[in-house]
């Protein structure tokens, strides 16, 4: 298990450089003068060369990037170019924000597609087509009208929710619910759809075996048949799709985030890449990169425990 | 039994949602008179150090936490603040300034013409987008600890009012230089940055100075000021009662601003139109000829295009001093109408009654409708427009590496003359692109800058006649702003910024 665990993160550390050696060459490749991107029309030629030569972009392209990556290896992404704000800062600050939309959305996707999915296969008829029929519709809908939609109703409309902005945890419990539960909702929709329709799916399939038959016969309950056996034999599959959507909601949270005006990785995210913010896209892309690894380790753990033949395998 | 069971859950989780909604923090406070200013940004602050601030849209986090030397009214006149009194001598290169002494840092540093002198000479060296406006400070020093004395390479008309600005941004020299200077600023003005509350890039949340030497001027306990990206965004915001006031990022959403309560003020900095740049034909040799700029400039349909691209949302013009400076002349724009038969008698009496060819950048900024009907307009007298897309992020850059001879662009309309001709009429001006030099304007703009009032007025007319006439620019219409203000608060839009002052944020009457 060990050795896994470890191979598993060599692979995760080599990853994550391809990917911030890749982002760093195309980042610059998109060119552009960068001092006068921060310093607008108003600005004079030589504070523009100044400010360029103060931010090293004066320097080779491959002397910055070693310039960068010695910083990197010691913890020091760098500066963001608009902001001044160290970019560990900057992740560290948001990351908070932007787990809680994806936790908060996964914990919503994984309860509401377990009891959608299995009730559909265990109650199939009309109960399973209206299941089926939302999940078309839970994918077909763009998250991001669903976000306007949910804005207009219960925040603009109705005044039960702040239409933008957060409120931390550690702030106000219930400010923090209020903030974080339309975001939420809406990223948790396309998701819901997809992972109803796997479980629904590895439930028909482990419904069908021979083993469950077997179980039926020996007088066991239903419930304890479905709850207890067929459940966790479909959980696999599920988990697999789950740990997908996971890493999906993180890419989600960025179209959530703009549109609730959420200071979390997702905004900023947008905001740096837009405007060209190399050291802040790259600690962006790193965290990012890092967090996929270590969701994909987790679920690699958590597929053995739930099944020993993954674990032999 | 399991479904009720379902059902209960879910009821208790929408209902706990609902209470600890009700109970807590979920709606922001809604008193700003006296109380919590909320105010919406459409940018956040690129430096919060004195040495680098920014003005413009980014004024009021510049404003929260920093005095400048002198102040501003809203039609663009100077007023005393930190510098109570203030004289030039006779050659206007030496500027005399006396100090209030009674100003604290919010560090516990006092205020002296020492320190002034510091933050003059780091801001001259500093990254700020106003940096240049320095650029003829040869020497700041303290006469004595209230005498603060500002040498000059030349005569600059502008001078009282940039340190009336971000140059004139007084910070803390226990600050100067510490590693977290950009992002934690330390001032003497009304209010200060809340580090814990404050996430930077989306959310600025500031304090009242309790040792303020102006405690008049704090109309507020606390000022929030939140970054929106998106117009939807800051509409949401308003629309929800989370802010008091924004600037509008644009004009698409101002009739759901007003039907939620808010008052729309207005006011036009910028002017929208063609820049072209190439006077003397370098790039494309028919620009060299007055004639063919002029003829573009009667070729186009200002006020058609104020409608299909803007919305109205502005007024027609035709030269690129705005109404505040003493260079401006209504009549002036009407001297090219719409008239195509017109255009196309220049062009033919210029030798090309066939037309031409000339190329522009065509900024990928989502509507291409200014495009389109710049294009057809020319096209229909017979000029031709080779667009080349440019992203928005490299569009100022290259522009101003002079590789187009044209372009259709926004640039902003200063309070003086004099700032307007040296940001894009003079040979040193940025955005005169190929920095051609004309004799006609040295001699006009030499007379702004060193003559009597009077004469300078005149020499300020004169140029803008005479750049009229030269149709070095097509401008088609100052651009329409609209800051959004609740019931709660009053707004008075500065003449001159984006943003309106801070001390022109007051509370309702």
């Amino acid at each position: 298990m060990l050795r896994f665990v470890l191979r598993r993160l060599a692979a995760g550390v080599v990853l994550v450089v391809v990917i911030a050696v890749a982002t760093f060459f195309l980042l610059h490749a998109a060119g552009g003068d960068i001092g006068r991107r921060i310093l607008g029309q108003t600005a004079s030629a030589e504070t523009v060369q100044f400010k360029n030569q103060q931010l090293g972009l004066d320097q080779p392209l491959l002397s910055q990037f070693g310039h960068w990556l010695s910083g990197a290896v010691r913890g020091d992404l760098g500066t963001s170019w608009f902001s001044g704000q160290p970019v560990v800062d900057a992740i560290t600050s948001r990351t908070a924000v932007t787990l809680s939309l994806v936790i908060g959305a996964t914990l919503v996707t994984a309860v509401i597609a377990v009891l959608l999915g299995v009730l559909a296969a265990q109650r199939g008829g009309w109960v399973d087509r209206v299941v089926q029929l939302a999940s078309v519709l839970g994918t077909a809908v763009p998250g991001f009208l669903v976000a306007i939609g949910l804005v207009l109703v219960f925040a603009i409309d109705l005044g039960w929710f702040e239409p933008t902005g957060y409120t931390s945890l550690s702030d106000s419990a219930g400010g923090w619910l209020a903030a974080i539960t339309l975001p939420v909702l809406a990223l948790s929709i396309g998701s819901i759809a997809s992972v109803t329709q796997q479980v629904r799916g590895a439930m028909l399939d482990a419904l069908r075996q021979d083993w469950v038959r077997t179980l039926r016969s020996r007088g066991l309950p239903e419930s304890r048949v479905v709850y207890e056996h067929v459940l966790r034999n479909a959980a696999g599959p599920a988990l697999s799709v789950l740990a997908v959507q996971f890493i999906a909601l993180i890419g989600g949270a960025i179209f959530v985030e703009t549109i609730f005006a959420i200071p979390g990785l997702g905004q900023v995210a947008v905001g740096a890449t837009s405007q060209g913010d190399i050291p802040l896209v790259l600690g962006l892309v790193i965290a990012v990169s890092l967090l996929v690894v270590v969701v994909n380790l987790v679920v690699d753990l958590l597929q053995g425990w739930l099944n020993p033949k993954v674990r032999r395998a | 039994m399991f479904t009720r069971k379902r059902s209960g859950i879910a009821a208790m989780a929408v209902a706990l949602s609902l209470a600890l909604t009700a109970c807590g923090g979920g709606s922001s406070d809604s008193s700003s008179s006296g109380g919590n200013l909320r105010l919406g940004a459409i940018v956040p602050p690129t430096s919060l150090s004195a040495a680098n601030a920014f003005w413009a849209n980014e004024s009021i986090y510049t404003q929260a936490v920093y005095d400048s030397l002198l102040r501003e009214t809203p039609d663009a006149q100077v007023q005393p603040w930190l510098a109570t009194s203030w004289s030039y001598d006779d050659s206007k290169t030496v500027l005399t300034m006396k100090l209030r002494d009674d100003v604290v840092f919010t560090d516990g540093t006092k205020f002296d013409a020492s320190v002034a002198a510091q933050n003059v000479l780091r801001f001259k060296a500093g990254t700020s987008s106003s940096a240049a406006n320095l650029a003829n400070v040869s020497d700041a020093v303290a006469t004595d600890p209230t005498t603060l004395t500002i040498t000059l390479s030349q005569p600059d008309p502008a001078m009282l009012l940039y340190l009336a600005q971000a140059a004139g941004a007084q910070g803390s020299p226990k600050a100067f230089g510490a590693p977290d200077e950009q992002t934690n600023p330390v001032g003497s003005g009304p209010y200060v940055l809340d580090q814990d509350k404050t996430v930077v890039g989306s959310t600025y949340v500031y304090t009242k100075n309790p040792d303020y030497w102006a405690p008049e001027e704090q109309h507020f306990d606390t000022l929030t000021v939140n970054v929106y990206a998106t117009i939807q965004t800051e509409v949401n915001a308003l629309q929800g009662g989370q802010i008091d006031g924004a600037n509008l990022l644009d004009n698409t959403a101002n009739d759901q601003v007003e039907a939620a309560g808010f008052t729309l003020v207005p006011h036009e900095l910028d002017w929208a139109g063609l820049v072209l740049f190439d006077r003397s034909g370098q790039l494309a040799p028919q620009l060299a000829d007055v004639r063919v700029r002029q003829a573009i400039a009667h070729a186009i349909d200002r006020e058609a295009i104020l409608e299909a691209a803007n919305d109205g949302a502005g007024t027609v013009t035709g030269q690129v001093f705005g109404p505040g400076t003493p260079a401006f002349d209504e009549s002036l724009d009407d001297t090219y109408d719409y008239d195509p038969p017109a255009a196309r008698k220049l062009l033919a009496d210029a030798g090309l009654a066939g037309g031409f060819s000339v190329s522009m950048p065509q900024i990928q900024i989502g509507s291409t409708t200014v495009y389109d009907l710049v294009a057809q307009y020319l096209s229909d007298v017979g000029i031709t427009v080779d667009y080349t897309p440019v992203p928005l992020n490299s569009a100022i850059g290259d522009i101003l590496a002079a590789k187009y001879p044209a372009a259709f662009f926004i640039l902003q309309q200063d309070p003086t003359a004099w700032q307007t001709a040296n940001f894009s009429i003079t040979q040193g001006a940025t955005w005169n692109v190929f920095h051609q030099a004309d004799p006609t304007v040295q001699g006009l703009v030499s007379t702004i800058q060193s003559g009597s009032e009077a004469d300078a007025d005149a020499a300020a007319k004169k140029l803008n006649e005479y750049v009229v006439q030269q149709a070095w620019f097509v401008p088609f219409y100052r651009n329409e702003g609209n800051f959004a203000a609740s019931k709660d608060i009053e707004v008075v839009q500065q003449a001159d910024n984006a943003y309106p002052l801070l001390q022109n944020i007051t509370p309702a009457s």
